[in-house]
């Protein structure tokens, strides 16, 4: 039975206007084009599955299910250390905590309870505050159940991808609909396989993560990953 | 409405955040540079924040200034959507602050500048609590009359490189009239950043309408 109510919630949460800062993060899309290995549509659908299958499904996914298993903030905060020191590259690393403390701010102003409480823990710990974790934050918050949050953050990182290389000049408005569309179904087949509870994270992009830390060498650069 | 006011009696006061905006080359980072140690001079405890459009090139500018503690400018790239970062979506520029607030207790005003673009950027309330816009007159006098948001709809408007006015034959008293009859009496100044002209004047306005010691 189709739910209006919970569909109407996944639109405006995984909608790229959701107010979180998203579009200033290219997650490699930029270092990957300024370094000739993207630079058409088919380069995107591969760099977009290799972020979903290698690095989402296998790291950002299991921290989420983490913390949204967790049962106190300590807990939590065991997830976010997790993510700390499973993710070798430093832009990386600071690239989504930039992110997941830019998404836990905008649910703390929405008085999100959970958001809230995490939040004084992360103003004390300059290592905590990574994406996926603060994704299972904000989405207990939002009443979201598990499967719903992973989609939301399978989504939205999609939509980030697509979105930078269409303001990189990678692919037109059109052609962005084809990756979504791609994607969407690559993102269907890894959501339709549950991770066990005890997987750890892991991961391996070594050409988005070599291009996202040769960021800051970059003299000419939009996005902060 | 402005953040402060939103600002409840149980929450600790925070910095002053100032936005300013403007065309690419109208003097906005000049202006910062100027603002800096005029703000400093009068005792006021400063932090920066840069959004630069495609390079980190105004935040190395002032962090090399000698002018500020480098630790004290912040840099948020703004994906190249200079609008969104400071209006539809400025929670990274929010963060920015929040963390200059941290690292810094004290700061008591926060100068946010935003990457270079047209005449249609304006700030979100929940980001300044002020801003204003710069344009020069080298742009060209009708950029008042265009009514662009920017124009309109800043707290204050400040025409820079007004030395230049002769020479890029701009009448400097007619602009000034139609900037401030479109902004309906608003404040409107005068600045040459490159000579340090005018910029007292901004910050007495600061200093009155921000901070409120005047």
């Amino acid at each position: 039975m189709f739910d209006r109510s919970a569909a109407l919630a996944l639109l405006q949460l995984g909608d790229s206007a959701f107010p979180a800062g998203g579009f200033a993060f290219s997650w490699g899309i930029e270092g990957l084009a300024a370094d000739g290995l993207l630079s058409n549509r088919g380069d995107l659908d591969g760099v977009i599955a290799d972020h979903l299958a290698q690095r989402w499904a296998s790291m950002d996914r299991i921290l989420l299910r983490r913390a949204w298993q967790a049962n106190d903030i300590a807990a939590i905060a065991a997830a976010d250390r997790l993510a700390e020191a499973t993710t070798p590259s430093a832009e990386m690393r600071d690239g989504s905590r930039r992110a997941g403390r830019a998404l836990l701010g905008v649910w703390v102003k929405l008085s999100g309870p959970l958001a809230v409480s995490y939040r004084a823990r992360v103003s004390a710990d300059a290592n905590l505050g990574h994406l996926a974790v603060v994704q299972a934050i904000t989405g207990r918050d939002a009443g979201l159940g598990l499967e719903a949050a992973e989609l939301v953050s399978g989504w939205t990182l999609i939509t980030g991808l697509v979105s930078a290389a269409v303001r990189l000049g990678l692919i037109g408005h059109i052609e962005s609909q084809r990756s979504l569309a791609t994607a969407r179904a690559r993102l269907t087949e890894l959501l339709a396989e549950t991770p066990d509870d005890d997987a750890m994270p892991s991961s391996f992009t070594p050409f988005i993560d070599i291009a996202v830390s040769r960021g800051p060498l970059r003299h000419v650069r939009m996005f902060t990953t | 409405m402005s953040r402060l006011a939103l600002t409840r009696a149980d929450e600790p006061m925070t910095a002053a955040r100032v936005g300013i905006g403007g065309p690419v080359g109208s003097g906005k980072t000049a202006l910062v540079e100027r603002l800096i140690p005029a703000l400093q001079t009068r005792g006021i405890d400063i932090a920066v924040i840069t959004n630069d459009l495609v390079t980190a090139e105004d935040a190395e500018r002032v962090r090399r200034s000698g002018l500020i503690d480098p630790e004290r400018v912040s840099a948020v790239e703004a994906g190249a959507c200079p609008h969104t970062v400071i209006r539809e979506d400025p929670t990274l520029n929010i963060e920015a602050a929040d963390e200059l607030e941290r690292r810094f207790p004290g700061v008591e005003l926060i100068l946010l500048e935003s990457g270079g673009d047209n005449l249609a950027s304006t700030f979100s309330r929940d980001l300044t609590d002020f801003w204003m816009f710069v344009i020069d007159v080298a742009g060209g006098d009708d950029i008042p009359r265009k009514r662009g948001p920017g124009v309109i709809r800043a707290d204050l408007l400040v025409i820079n490189k007004v030395d230049l006015a002769p020479h890029v034959g701009v009448d400097l008293g007619r602009m000034q009239r139609e900037a401030t009859e479109v902004r309906g009496g608003r404040p409107v100044l005068l600045t040459n950043c490159r000579r340090g002209e005018g910029i007292e004047a901004i910050v007495d306005l600061l200093e009155r309408e921000v901070l409120f010691r005047k």
